[in-house]
């Protein structure tokens, strides 16, 4: 796989918040190095306030950033497109619109002629199991079905890659399970390459090909961890016996207390 | 059609016998002052002496005329001041700055009500049709131009984030996430144009001496044909009413409502 070229790269990125009261800038990102592959799920975790969703912000091309650089299949990010899809934490599906409609309105951002629209609409309706709420409104739905919303609206547009600021963190534990078992499902269905940041170790573990520990703030790509688990495997019935599953998210785990300990110190 | 057959059995089923039940009361309330005060003719005529005045004015076709011409110009005057307000609040609110720059100014002249600027329209327009117009666009404008504003700069930045992710354009934004997002203050807004180019217009009838309902109320007294002058104001409260009933609340049950955005 490796052997591919990148669909996302990231070199030398550096942010620094101004601050127009203070004239001090908050330093959050420094120096971040990666590479996605394609049909790659990659995570990233580290203390609160590291830096996270800065990275995934500049990456939407909703922040703007002068240090470094990021690019998508070559395409250096200047700002939002099509190309990247993303995942909110807090759920940004319009509230007046149709479960359907949400799904497809990235398709009908771009003109895609309302019979092809509907065709793949529904597919993604199926394929996240929403399949029978398309004419419902999202205060018609509970937050995981929302979430689930949102992940189908982002695989409709079908981006080369798929951005994800912890997605599943406003659910509750039974349905987050759920939800990280259809991820990696349609993961495996759709062969999208995904970031996925999130707060919990186990999460990441579960999900992630490479897991990306970030320091504290700034952030610093402090370890790659990585999870050679074939994604047919990955369900919650039997991860907790995976002693690699095991092995990677107790590395992960200390590698981000250390992160978190120096955080608290601050 | 359906919907406002819906709203038309709704008024019937539950609010029908407390309207009937006030309705008789006030009647009655009214006969009797009426019927107790010396020269009711010139203070206040009883209920049944306005209603012969309007079958009166029905059988000469003078109701008729002065009802379509003040409706005619509220229809005419709100139109244009919301189909200009609305588009205009939305694009101040595209830009944040432009947006923060503008809103005090517009909160100015929504504050400067039509009665208010009437003067200055006469002294430019004498007293025409075309200022009792220019009245109404600017009673109309400003009250739905800044609700609109202050809606689209209360929209949560992740719809239109995420609008912007799949690629839209500012004018995709505009309509896909503004518009609809200000959907419950398009509403309130709008019903204070319509409110305020009422008046606008009855005040503007009566001001600048055109025919309609303002002029039938005004005539009314200086002819001391008080029963005109309770008509017109019988019709005008009248009018709003049904207005909003029929009009603005279905707007708002198929708009706000169905999207959650409000609970009622
Ligand atoms: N818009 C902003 N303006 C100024 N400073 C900001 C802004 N957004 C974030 N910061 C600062 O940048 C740092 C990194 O924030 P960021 O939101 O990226 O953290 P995070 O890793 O996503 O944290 P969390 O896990 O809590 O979501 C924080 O110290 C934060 O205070
Ligand atoms: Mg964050």
């Amino acid at each position: 796989m490796n052997s591919m070229t990148p669909k996302l790269v990231v070199e030398g990125l550096t942010h620094y918040y101004p601050d127009e009261y203070t004239g001090e800038s908050v330093h959050a990102l420094e120096d971040i190095n990666l590479e996605l592959y394609e049909g790659e799920l990659v995570s990233v975790v580290g203390p609160s306030g590291c830096g996270k969703s800065t990275l995934l912000n500049i990456l939407a091309g909703l922040l703007p950033y002068k240090i470094g650089t990021a690019s998508v299949d070559g395409n250096v990010i200047h700002g939002p497109g099509p190309d990247r899809g993303v995942v909110f934490q807090e759920h940004a599906i319009l509230p007046w619109r149709t479960v359907a409609k949400n799904i497809g309105h990235g398709l009908e951002i771009r003109k895609v002629p309302q019979a092809e629209r509907e065709k793949r609409v529904q597919e993604f309706i199926d394929l996240v199991g929403l399949t029978g709420f398309e004419d419902k409104f999202p205060h018609e739905l509970s937050g995981g079905m929302k979430q689930r919303c949102q992940v189908a609206r982002t695989l409709c547009s079908d981006p080369v890659v798929m951005l994800m600021d912890e997605p599943f963190a406003a659910v509750d534990a039974q349905t987050r399970i759920t939800l990280q078992e259809e991820l990696n499902r349609i993961a495996m269905a759709t062969h999208k390459t995904i970031l996925f940041i999130t707060h919990s170790v186990e999460e990441a573990a579960f999900l992630a090909d490479r897991c990306l520990v970030f320091s504290a703030r700034p952030g610093r790509l402090k370890e790659i961890v990585e999870i050679g688990i074939p994604r047919e495997q990955r369900n919650w019935t039997n991860m907790n016996d995976n002693a690699i599953f095991i092995a990677a998210r107790d590395r992960i785990l200390a590698s981000v207390r250390e992160e978190v300990s120096i955080a608290v110190e601050e | 059609m359906d919907r406002l057959w819906w709203h038309f059995q709704q008024l019937l089923k539950i609010d029908a016998m407390n309207l009937v039940i006030l309705v008789i009361v006030v009647l009655i309330g009214w006969t009797i002052i009426s019927e107790t005060i010396p020269n009711p003719a010139r203070y206040l005529p009883s209920p049944l002496a306005v209603s012969l005045s309007s079958v009166d004015m029905l059988v000469k076709g003078l109701l008729p005329s002065y009802y379509s011409d003040t409706l005619v110009r509220l229809i005419i005057g709100s139109s244009i001041g919301l189909a200009a307000g609305i588009p205009f609040g939305l694009l101040l609110g595209l830009n944040k700055t432009v947006a923060d720059m503008f809103h005090p100014m517009m909160n100015f002249f929504q504050s400067v009500s039509g009665i208010a600027i009437f003067p200055i329209v006469v002294i430019w327009w004498g007293n025409s049709d075309t200022t009792v117009l220019a009245v109404i666009l600017y009673t109309s404008f400003f009250p739905i131009a800044f609700n609109v504003l202050s809606g689209v700069r209360e929209i949560p930045i992740r719809y239109v984030n995420a609008a912007r992710t799949m690629g839209a354009s500012k004018y995709q934004i505009m309509k896909d996430v503004l518009f609809p997002g200000a959907m419950p203050h398009i509403a309130t807004g709008s019903r204070l144009s319509i409110g305020f180019a009422w008046r606008a217009v009855i005040a503007g009838e009566m001001l600048a001496g055109r025919q309609g309902l303002g002029w039938m109320i005004f005539t009314g007294q200086d002819a001391d044909r008080t029963a005109e002058v309770i008509l017109g104001m019988v019709m005008i409260g009248l009018t709003w009413i049904i207005l909003d009933h029929y009009l603005l609340r279905p707007i708002e049950a198929d708009t706000i409502e169905r999207w959650g955005l409000v609970q009622r």
